[in-house]
């Protein structure tokens, strides 16, 4: 049970040409949506900004995770967006967002949905993972990316 | 008489929970033991993703319920299948670490054996340290029975008779 299950090439936006935080949510999700994760994206966006409307997924470092429990994806579903110029998400430490993570899991699948996003938080912890997103080209390197550094020896 | 009296079943809560279950039955019906069906809230990932701020307090706080009831509903669902077999079961449900809660449980029971789902691949050294699962199996104080072969333990399970 690993991101790199989940996360595939074709799910991942290198260049994304949103200006602000729902314009971005919905360009991921879109990606999403045409690669059939999705059943409703409007539904989708709603949930996850409803979530949002909690507080911001903006954690820091240049890295947001909006994320939902949502009916309408079978499963869990995530797609990568990455801006270039940044896009504020009212992060926590003021910084504007490059890499952003997006989640969506089906209410069935809590124990997976918690167990996937605490990996990828610890994941996002490393500075070295982070940098090497923010420098990777294609979808494939992102991918290659995360399954390297879920196959390093990092230990709690 | 069997010198297995005790049998823990640790449930994770995924898809495969309930065949795991089935086939923790079946043995303790053959074995006339009783079984302990172990459930544990996974409050480390909680902590976890608090901690790095995905997730806010009230978003914490539901999640936590959730699983709690999810562990619930999943217990008693698993004593009800063992009752139609004739099999005494008893619901644990912890909160914790998972591979912690579930070996000091097989500890304190004391279980004589653990049954628990089928283990993922491990392609990587890091995966040993953080698989639930993996490192229940290797730190467990007594025999672990691996479940495999769905369709082989349903059958098994539906040959006992109620």
């Amino acid at each position: 049970m690993k991101i790199s299950d989940y996360l595939k090439k074709e799910f991942c936006l290198m260049d994304l040409k949103a200006v602000n935080k729902e314009q971005a949510i919905r360009e991921v999700a879109n990606c999403l949506t045409v690669n059939g994760k999705i059943k409703d994206k409007e539904k989708f966006i709603n949930d996850i900004l409803e979530r949002e409307s909690l507080g911001s997924t903006g954690i820091g470092h240049k890295v947001a995770i909006p994320h939902s429990r949502t009916d309408v994806v079978d499963g869990f579903a995530i797609g990568f967006g990455r801006s270039k110029e940044g896009i504020d998400f009212k992060a926590l430490d003021g910084d504007k967002v490059n890499l952003i993570f997006l989640m969506g899991a089906n209410p069935s699948e809590l124990n997976l949905y918690l167990r996937l996003l605490a990996e990828l938080s610890r994941l996002l912890m490393e500075n070295s993972f982070r940098r090497e997103l923010l420098s990777a080209n294609t979808g494939e390197e992102v991918v290659d990316i995360i399954r390297k550094y879920e196959a390093s020896g990092i230990v709690r | 008489m069997s010198s297995i009296k005790n049998i823990a079943v640790s449930l994770s809560g995924s898809a495969v929970s309930m065949c795991t279950a089935k086939y923790a039955i079946y043995l303790a019906r053959q074995l006339n033991a009783k079984l302990y069906a172990i459930y544990v809230v996974d409050e480390r990932s909680l902590h976890e993703l608090l901690k790095t701020r995905i997730f806010v307090e009230i978003e914490a706080v539901e999640y936590e319920r959730d699983l709690k009831d999810h562990g619930l509903n999943l217990l008693e669902r698993v004593r009800k299948i063992a009752e139609i077999k004739k099999v005494e079961c008893e619901g644990l449900l912890l909160k914790g670490v998972i591979h912690e809660e579930v070996v000091n449980a097989a500890r304190e029971l004391p279980a004589d054996l653990l049954v628990i789902g089928e283990l993922k691949e491990v392609v990587s050294r890091r995966e040993i340290f953080y698989d639930e699962g993996e490192r229940i199996f290797r730190e467990s104080p007594c025999p672990v029975v691996v479940v495999k072969n769905p369709e082989e333990v349903e059958r098994l399970y539906r040959e006992l008779e109620q």
